[in-house]
């Protein structure tokens, strides 16, 4: 089967590669543009390593084809820092122990991203069901709860 | 070999034969015109693409084939909510879950399919798993198709001939299979306006929380009369049957009482009977009938409260 | 100069938590090299069978497949090729059958052959051309079907150890473990007070988030480089080597990020393999394997158990015996000792008469492998329900109980000696004053409860070593041979930065590969952290003498006449050189390397204590967690919020284990149950915050008296859970995880008992 040209928007730069059509946006990312700070931990939507935002909506990017990707905004988490300066809540989670073994992470960014750009002021469920669909193993999560939660409170002062 | 998907299950085992499998090589379509669309499903070995979330995992694991694959999402009407000629609503089938589990008038008009849609899965999966696909798997724990059985929900169906529409009951053939034919696609889905005092609700028991498939589904949808009388009631169950399937015996049982806790257990009772579960990884059959029973009462217990605050509102 | 504030205690960022939070950190998978091949492995489809022929000529004929393997592409080991690893070494036959079925699969997903291939599409296609003839045998998928009359035997060569008369027959029953003091039955007979409690625990998995990845490469003049994820550097080295038959000179591992472990990346699964397909095909060849091959049989699950516990008491609460029968479900391959987790289970309570019986049994499931405290939630989860059973029936508070009864430094251990110093009565003394404990639970609309725990591992000590190099601005560099799987970098710069006396940021410590830093046991057993802090006090003490000698010289003194303080080599009451001035003068003057080993540091043994509250839904079975605290002796806190963070990640790892994980085989000794989804590890919605109280008592012998700390938090919770439903609903389900169905089972079978 030939390789399909693929033109998407990542991280608000427009980028060609060449893909095989069973591809997902993951393989993408991964394998043809070097972004391989979305993890892979399941490849089946089941654990939400490989969150990234697509327009602006968390979705596990094992579970779209590379070939949807075009006429969609994607942002993965290197593109959240602006030269080099990491965003307020990637700053939280390292600095408060929000991350451990860090595999899982980049998808917490990035759900927690989401989160926090529709609601201002989530309670800890609306944190806790936000990251549900991101597995941690280590963290037992309180620390990242309470990362994103001081994040939002930071950001209304 | 297979790992499972979250929008929905056909209850499968691994089996060693699929360890070796692999994702065929396939031509990847988006049509933009149903036309173009039925003609590309007719095609030897097409598959419909909606949300992917049970299909992508589906032929990684070679448990579906496909040489050609059609995108519905660009299709007119498909990704679309509208409010319906009768007064009803008309979803799109390519609209994805986390959009129905907002959206303010299925909220306020259809809340057992909103909260249903709310479950599907994780958020992430919720932003791209859609209706129509969520049916069209025809997995038995399908969420959203209790809801929408108990919504007495119908479908349009496109296909090279022309259009047809159907209930939704209809759709379902068995697990995985559904009565659609090669070259149709399923577009909207309908439902019909609600009477005035009504409520509905959908309850689901999973061990987790959150991403997990339902043990048993069970969705409840009761309309009273102005003497507040059961005059119309609706029971639906997921994961209980080879389909989703209406309970119609604890829906009778309903009729013409009073939402009084004995209605309501004896109808849950009436659902229990009506299962006919599997025993799986995920539960025995006995416990799956157990919590028929439980759900049933709760969501019916539920629907009595939404109703009595209506009344009680209006009394004001 | 000013004495930076100290180090030790503080709650310093992970030093390399950025990195994570930005998604730079590397994991093997995020690797590439160029001209690289891809990798993937074929499994076995049967749970027991032999391999009468493998066919890979259809699969090499394939366009794009570089190369293909098979046992045959590698030495046989013998059963006894013992190489030095961990505490008992590590049977290389084991680990090789691990890497690659030889003859006979043992489980479903045991690797058969493997295949490099253009890209993994290629490699996936190329599995199915191997066509492999098998002579499918009976399974004995679990202990029932292993150890019944007639049952299928595994191993021809195996006879039971440890039995007299000694065995002939070959049994699937490996080995017996008696440990027994007093007379147990006497005791039993004549207590007033007696409870039993028998449990079954399913196989779990680590459930790490990174499936195993690795990377291999092969020069052209035959040097092997190998990145992987692994707890141990060297001794994946050593595993690596010995089953290629090839020279230590000629291979090197750099352990990369880890993304999770937690004992289940301490053995080799497939980095071999990948060395011999490089070599094959002349390129470098990446493997990295799906979350399927991981759960069923590419990697080794953590032990299932049947474990049956007598014990008994004065009308006082004085414990009188301890009776424990322990079955483990080693997977296929034997040689999994229970000694550890009978010692452990029983280890808190001071007792008379003990008597822990243990078999290692084989079934055709994966070789099982380590995971946190491996065996002691289980252990524990039967003993610490028989202890509060037992207070039931004394109707004594649990919290008491223990405390009449409680280990103390130098009280007897199960195996017969005195106890190192523990701290298990401040930690009962903590609970007593704590208000998870002593305020009243709240009634609520369903059945609550409140259950208590305690828990033991001995952890281990083992080898750690380090070097350490001085910069030309003064800085010093730590090379550790530990990977970092707990916060290692991090803490090692507060015992690095503590040593020199500077602050955190002016040191650097880093990792070493296989090849550039002395031999180090893996990060296993809560060890690391003491050991290597020994080694850094050890090697910056060097390193300060070697400089002492310089400043002297810089000084006009004697090395004896120079002391250092935070950066700065004083003579008595007279002139000074800073570290840094030091260094800019002298370096030319030869290098500075001072070298730290620690190989027989005192045991730092864990003690926690667990308290819950809990609320059972009686209709369906489900548990809801309320409140979670946590107890634990660390000897002294490094960081307390990394020693947080091991500690709430444990609770919630025992806490899947305890309600939602557990492996579901069928008959056939398939996984039903191989995903994520249907293989629940807890979401964040799934768990309450988890409260922890950090207690300090030290260890006398080791640098700042540190106490291991990664593992005894796993091993209370389940019975902590398992004691608050019990209080709540009157039941135990003695099955584990105490999945809702099991709970509902459990309380109608008291209804109808009642009825």
């Amino acid at each position: 089967m030939s390789r399909l040209m693929i033109e998407a928007r990542v991280n608000g730069e427009t980028v060609t590669a060449l893909a095989d059509p069973r591809d997902t946006l993951l393989d993408l990312l991964r394998d043809r543009l070097g972004l391989t700070g979305t993890k892979e931990g399941c490849g089946n939507g089941n654990c939400g390593s490989c969150t990234v935002l697509v327009d602006g909506e968390p979705v596990n990017a094992c579970l779209m084809f590379a070939v949807e990707a075009p006429g969609r905004e994607i942002l993965t988490v290197e593109g959240l820092s602006r030269n080099g300066e990491l965003t307020d809540l990637q700053r939280n989670l390292a600095d408060s122990g929000g991350t451990q073994c860090g595999f899982c992470t980049p998808g917490i960014v990035l759900s927690a991203t989401a989160l926090l750009a529709r609601n201002a002021a989530p309670s800890e469920a609306d944190i806790r069901l936000a990251i549900a669909g991101n597995l941690c193993r280590c963290t037992g999560y309180d620390k990242i709860v309470r990362a994103i939660a001081l994040t939002a409170e930071q950001r209304r002062r | 070999m297979r790992s499972g998907r979250l929008c929905g299950s056909l209850g499968r085992n691994v089996i060693a034969e699929d360890r070796d499998a692999k994702m065929d090589p396939f031509a990847y379509h988006r049509p933009e015109s149903l036309a173009d669309a039925c003609e590309r499903l007719g095609r030897e070995g097409a598959r419909i693409l909606a949300g992917g979330t049970d299909l992508i995992p589906q032929l990684r694991e070679a448990r579906r084939r496909a040489t050609h694959i059609v995108d519905v999402k660009l299709l007119p009407g498909c990704a679309a909510i509208a409010a319906g000629d009768d007064g009803g609503l008309v979803i799109g089938a390519a609209v994805p879950a986390s959009v129905v589990a907002r959206h303010p008038e299925i909220l306020a008009r259809y809340p057992a399919l909103a909260a249903a849609a709310g479950m599907i899965g994780s958020l992430q999966v919720q932003n791209r798993a859609t209706l129509g696909g969520n049916i069209c798997n025809a997995a038995p724990s399908a969420d959203a198709v209790p809801p929408l059985l108990v919504f007495d929900a119908q479908v349009t169906v496109s296909g090279r001939s022309g259009e047809r529409r159907m209930p939704l009951e209809d759709v379902f053939a068995g697990p995985g299979r559904t009565n659609l034919e090669p070259g149709e696609v399923l577009t909207t889905i309908h439902l019909p306006p609600q009477a005035a005092r009504s409520a509905s609700h959908y309850l689901r028991f999973t061990p987790r929380r959150e991403m997990d498939i339902a043990v048993v589904g069970v969705a409840a949808r009761v309309a009273c009369g102005a003497d507040g009388l059961v005059s119309e009631a609706r029971i639906a169950l997921a994961s209980v049957a080879p389909t989703p399937i209406r309970a119609r015996g604890a829906e009778a049982a309903l009729i013409g009482r009073g939402l009084d806790e004995g209605a309501i257990a004896e109808a849950a009772r009436a659902a229990m009977a009506e299962a006919r579960p599997i025993s799986d990884t995920r539960a025995s059959a006995e416990y799956r009938r157990a919590l028929v029973e439980v759900l049933a009462r709760r969501a019916l217990a539920h629907c009595r409260d939404r109703l009595d605050e209506a009344f009680a509102g209006r009394a004001e | 100069m000013d004495a930076p504030a100290p180090s030790i205690g503080q709650s310093l960022p992970r030093v390399d938590g950025r990195d994570r939070v930005a998604g730079r950190a590397l994991y093997p998978a995020d690797m590439q090299r160029p001209n690289m091949a891809h990798a993937r492995i074929l499994r076995s489809p049967h749970a027991h069978a032999v391999i009468r022929a493998v066919d890979t000529s259809r699969a090499e004929a394939l366009e794009g497949v570089f190369a293909v393997v098979t046992a045959a592409d590698f030495p046989e080991i013998p059963l006894g090729t013992m190489i030095p690893m961990g505490e008992t070494g590590a049977d290389m036959w084991m680990v090789s059958l691990i890497n690659m079925a030889r003859g006979k699969v043992f489980w479903v997903g045991q690797p058969v052959a493997a295949v490099a291939a253009r890209d993994p599409h290629v490699a996936q296609a190329a599995l199915a051309l191997i066509a492999v003839e098998y002579e499918v045998l009976e399974p004995a998928p679990d202990m029932d079907s292993a150890m019944r009359e007639g049952a299928p035997v595994l191993h021809e060569h195996v006879v039971t150890k440890g039995v007299a008369p000694a065995a002939q027959a070959p049994s699937n029953i490996c080995s017996r473990t008696l440990i027994e003091r007093g007379a147990v039955d006497e005791a039993l007979a004549r207590s007033p007070a007696r409870a039993s409690v028998s449990v079954v625990v399913d196989t779990a998995h680590q459930g790490y988030i990174e499936p195993q990845a690795m990377l291999a490469e092969v020069s052209a003049d035959g040097f092997a480089t190998v990145w992987t994820s692994t707890q141990g550097q060297f001794t994946t080295e050593l595993m690596i080597a010995r089953m290629l038959d090839r020279p230590l000179s000629k291979l090197k591992v750099v352990p990369m990020e880890v993304g999770g472990a937690f004992g289940g990346k301490i053995l080799i699964h497939g980095e071999a393999v990948a060395v011999r397909l490089a070599e094959k095909c002349g390129r470098p060849v990446r493997l990295v394997f799906g979350r399927d091959e991981v759960l069923q049989g590419g990697s080794g699950p953590t032990m299932g158990v049947a474990i049956g516990i007598d014990v008994a008491a004065e009308a006082d609460g004085r414990l009188t015996a301890i009776s424990g029968t322990y079955h483990v479900d080693a997977g296929a391959l034997p040689g999994l000792s229970p000694s550890l987790l009978m010692q452990a289970s029983a280890a808190l309570y001071q007792v008379e008469n003990l008597r822990l019986e243990g078999f290692d049994v084989v079934t055709n499931k994966p070789r099982t492998e380590a995971y946190r405290g491996p065996g002691g939630i289980q252990g524990a989860f039967a003993m610490e329900q028989a202890m509060d059973e037992l207070c039931l029936r004394l109707g004594m508070d649990p919290l008491e109980f223990r405390r009449r009864n409680a280990a103390v430094t130098g009280s007897t251990m199960p195996i017969g000696t005195p106890f190192p110093s523990i701290g298990l009565t401040n930690i009962l003394d903590a609970v007593a004053a704590h208000p998870c404990w002593t305020e009243p639970l709240e009634p609520g609309p369903r059945p609550r409860g409140r259950g208590l725990a305690l828990g033991y591992w001995r952890g281990t000590s083992m080898t750690s070593a380090c070097h350490i190099t001085i910069g030309g601005d003064g800085r010093p560099v730590v090379t550790m041979g530990a990977v970092d799987i707990s916060g290692t970098r991090t803490s090692m710069t507060q015992v690095a930065a503590d040593q020199f006396g500077l602050a955190p940021e002016d040191v650097h410590v880093q990792t070493g590969d296989s090849k550039s830093v002395g031999y180090s046991d893996g990060a296993a057993g809560s060890r690391v952290a003491r050991t290597m802090a020994a080694a850094i006090v050890e090697a910056s003490e060097e390193v300060l003498d070697q400089l002492r000698v310089r400043a002297a010289g810089l000084l006009q003194a004697e090395a004896e006449q120079v002391a250092y303080a935070n950066g700065v080599f004083r003579l008595q009451g007279g002139s000074a050189i800073t570290l840094a001035e030091l260094m800019q003068e002298t370096i030319s003057s030869g290098a500075v390397v001072g070298r730290g080993t620690s190989t027989k540091l005192p045991f730092g043994v864990e003690v926690g204590a667990h308290v819950c509250d809990v609320e059972v839904d009686e209709e369906t079975g489900q548990v809801t967690i309320l409140r979670y605290t946590a107890f634990q002796d660390v000897g002294r806190a490094l960081n307390p919020s990394a020693i947080e963070g091991q500690i709430q990640g444990s609770v919630v790892q025992g806490l899947g284990w305890a309600l939602t994980e557990g492996y579901d085989y069928d008959a056939e000794g398939r996984l039903r149950n191989a995903s994520l989804l249907d293989y629940r590890l807890p979401t964040a919605l799934d768990v309450p915050p988890i409260d922890c109280v950090i207690i300090e008592t030290p260890v006398p012998g080791v640098p700042y008296g540190l106490r291991g700390v990664g593992e005894v938090p796993i091993v209370p919770v389940a019975a902590c859970v398992a004691n608050a439903v019990a209080r709540a609903v009157g039941v135990r389900t003695r099955r584990m995880p105490m999945t809702p169905e099991r709970l509902l089972a459990a309380m109608r079978a008291r209804l109808s008992r009642d009825a």
